[in-house]
């Protein structure tokens, strides 16, 4: 064990509430450039209209950032919130930590849903939401304990960087021989040196005797945590029980959970077995659907996609409990144990990793024509390891490899690397690079929208060709799901808040396989119901798996199947039964609207939040090369000839490209018009004064801001 | 005999997945079924023989991802 030293420079002595209907009624502020810790009354219009959660984190951060704050000014903040219902170890998936900044790709609000027992043991120690502003340049470690009620702040020296060597330290430290009462949050050398580092959350798994992690991965909030000078937050707390949360009606909370947690044992293991193989059973079926991204999502089908498919998972996991909540019977957060890595610090050492998931093995495999499992397995180690987002990592390598095989990039500017698709190797030595903040991968772990400008100003790339693959939009890296033939995904993507991220809306079966929304109204609304519910989890502290991941078996027979409205109706009556507060189905999306409109303000406050900033790159609507649209000829060429009534006959490949681009990029415009009309917003996407005044965020300060946006009836 | 997610069901020489689902005539849209440990998808129903003994399961794929 290394020789540390933490040296405390501040501790504030408190008294801990009890929690009320699932909330504390309090916020606890921490300022690391003078060790300033203040607590904070949350007053009812704030607990009214924002709920909890990400509700609570945009609203702090609202009030402690200027439109011209750039993510690494001290007022950027960091906050973390689990929400009313966060921390009910009897409701499955009631685990999730939101965390919100200013991110460093998308200079404005990111977000991000993490397990681990953070949330719920911040708020069990007396606050709902966590708020650190600041910048120390003295390692800072911020302990919040919950059982002796004392905030500490220490300088430390000589604790690792590596985040799976630090948190087992800090654990051990903390935890007075009780090991499950601690959770910490740590990033890692690659969020220091790259604008994409993820914060790593522990959670204690009692069987295997250590700390596991969950990421919260997307839009370098660990790179803003990394420039803040912390290196980790550490939480205490005691026993968790049903009870902790203090709910509303304990008999209803019990019936519901009861309900849920059932069908979840009974249906899981008959359905995707989420329990045994996570979401790795994703990559066949993306694969055989075309959906699957390879090779910087040039396509959606690899011969070799089954070789980092669910059967090698299903045998490489540990079997085992592995639920990053307490009592969750989704159970997803499997591990590989004892795998040794081939490269790096950990070469021919025995380690535990968490993973991956599908997104990381899309993202780090397919994407960038690897079909090696234990490639994967490593590229996620050390991105956790060195606290880096497994996606974000995926999609900058692929554009990389893909310029590369462009001859945009070559050998000279990479530094001597290959960086063919397919080169392992190169791909893990980048992530090494990332780690260190040296050679191509320092510029890689800009991500791609920096990339993009690099190449272009200092390498002489094409800047319209990398325009057309570089796979972010609002600055955000993809996400691992093809969308060139699903529109409504497009918006799915484009239109959401914070960039290309699939937490909003994931509609590609819905619209591409069932064909349930052939219409713009029936894609607008998908567009409106589906990002409204999914933002309801984040206000609460949910994972949404259980909700339309494991589905009943008469939901077939219900009016809306798509939605699951008996489980929609289970999380009404969930939220009713802790908080107290009466909700049907309908006030879960009006909950979810008065946050979700907020944020797009806050986007338009910091410059962005309209029209243009929603676009997205040609590759994720339609092919951009000639090999793009022979591969899938056919498909396209119906496609022109029989919807669009275009006669093909004589063109050439590259005509019948900037037909079909000429239409498609239509259709996505169409497409904005239809949402924004439904979302009431106006054509230019923002809320217009009537949405505002209905949704009840009519701040002045909100008024003030959309009157300057020419927005005043 | 074969179980299709859980529940016993005649099993014949060279059944395929496609003629399962009309055989049960199920109005969920299916678009995935797991056989065994083996996931199968829609385009691949009509040449995919289910072994006599074995367990699938219809996999609902709506919105998750």
């Amino acid at each position: 064990m290394p020789d540390f030293k933490l040296k405390e420079a501040k501790t504030l002595e408190y008294d801990r509430p009890a929690i009320e209907k699932g909330y504390t009624d309090q916020t606890l502020y921490v300022n690391i450039s003078d060790s300033e810790i203040t607590i904070k009354p949350v007053d009812a219009k704030t607990k009214e209209t924002f709920i909890g959660g990400k509700g609570y984190d945009l609203w702090l951060l609202w009030n402690a950032v200027q439109p011209k704050t750039k993510w690494n000014d001290p007022e950027n903040e960091i906050c973390i919130a689990a929400g009313p219902l966060g921390g009910t170890p009897t409701y499955p998936g009631s685990g999730k930590s939101i965390v919100t900044t200013l991110s460093p790709t998308t200079a404005t609000v990111i977000d991000s849903n993490v397990g681990g027992y953070f949330g719920p043991y911040i708020k069990f120690s007396g606050f709902d939401a966590l708020e650190i502003q600041g910048k120390t340049a003295k390692d800072a470690v911020i302990f919040i304990d919950g059982i002796d009620q004392k905030i500490k702040i220490f300088e430390t020296t000589g604790l690792p960087n590596n985040a799976y060597q630090l948190s087992a330290i800090l654990t051990e430290h903390f935890a007075a021989g009780k090991p499950r009462s601690i959770s910490v949050v740590s990033a890692g050398p690659g969020a220091k040196n790259t604008l994409i580092g993820c914060l790593n959350f522990t959670w204690y798994d009692v069987k295997r005797k250590r700390a596991r992690y969950k990421q919260a991965g997307r839009g370098g909030i660990g790179t803003v945590f990394a420039d803040k000078g912390i290196k980790a937050l550490v939480v205490r707390w005691d026993t968790v029980t049903a009870d902790t949360n203090n709910p509303a009606d304990k008999a209803a909370l019990k019936n519901v959970a009861k309900l849920h947690s059932r069908e979840i044992v009974e249906l899981d293991p008959k359905q995707n077995e989420m329990a045994r193989i996570g979401t790795t059973h994703l990559v066949t079926i993306m694969n055989d659907h075309d959906l699957l991204p390879t090779h910087n999502f040039r396509y959606g089908q690899h011969r070799e996609a089954s070789n980092i498919g669910q059967q090698v998972y299903r045998r490489l996991f540990d079997p085992g409990f592995d639920g990053c909540w307490m009592g969750c019977t989704v159970a997803c957060s499997h591990g590989v144990k004892d795998f040794v890595p081939l490269t790096g610090p950990y070469k021919g050492k025995k380690v535990f990793v968490d993973g991956p998931e599908y997104e990381t093995v899309a993202g780090c495999g397919s994407n960038l024509g690897i079909f090696d499992p234990h490639t994967v397995v490593e590229i996620n180690f050390y991105c956790d390891a060195y606290g880096l987002d497994t996606i974000s990592v995926g999609t900058a390598i692929a554009f990389a490899m893909e310029c590369f095989e462009l001859g945009l990039i070559t050998e000279t500017h990479t530094g001597a690397l290959s960086l063919n698709f397919g080169n392992r190797l190169s791909a893990l030595e980048l992530v090494h690079q990332m780690a260190k903040g040296e050679g191509f991968g320092q510029i890689v772990g800009q991500g791609v929208r920096k990339m993009k400008e690099i190449f272009a100003k200092d390498f002489g790339a094409d800047p319209k060709i990398m325009r057309d693959i570089g796979m972010e939009a609002k600055g955000l890296e993809f996400s691992e799901y093809m969308t060139k033939e699903s529109l409504a995904q497009q918006g799915g993507y484009g239109l959401a808040l914070k960039g290309p991220q699939h937490d909003e809306a994931w509609l590609i079966f819905l619209d591409m396989v069932h064909n349930f929304m052939p219409t713009f109204e029936q894609k607008a609304e998908a567009l409106h119901w589906f990002p409204m519910f999914r933002t309801w989890f984040g206000l609460c502290g949910l994972c949404k798996l259980p909700w339309n991941d494991i589905i009943p078996e008469d939901n077939k027979d219900t009016p809306e199947p798509a939605k699951v409205m008996k489980h929609v109706q289970w999380y009404a009556d969930y939220f009713s039964a802790v908080t107290g507060r009466k909700a049907t189905p309908d006030d879960l999306i009006e909950m979810s609207e008065k946050v979700y409109n907020f944020q797009r303000i806050f986007n338009l406050r910091m410059g962005f939040g309209r029209r243009e900033q929603d676009a997205i790159p040609y590759r994720a609507v339609g092919p951009v090369t000639e090999d793009e649209y022979v591969s899938r000829e056919e498909r396209y060429d119906n496609q022109l000839a029989q919807i669009h009534k275009v006669d093909i006959n004589g063109k050439s490949t590259a005509e019948k490209i900037a037909i079909l681009r000429n239409f498609r990029e239509q259709q996505y415009e169409k497409l904005k018009d239809a949402v924004y009309k439904r979302r009431g917003w106006t054509s230019d996407g923002i809320p217009s004064l009537d949405t505002v005044k209905r949704l009840g965020i009519d701040f002045e300060e909100v008024l003030d801001l959309l009157n300057a946006h020419g927005v005043s009836s | 005999m074969i179980t299709v997610s859980g529940s016993n069901f005649p099993w014949r020489e060279g059944m395929t997945v496609a003629d399962l689902l009309k055989e049960i005539d199920d109005s969920q849209p299916c678009a995935v079924v797991r056989i065994n440990d083996t996931y199968v998808s829609q385009m691949n129903f009509e040449n995919t023989v289910i072994p006599d003994d074995s367990e699938v399961f219809l996999i609902p794929m709506i919105a998750g991802g």
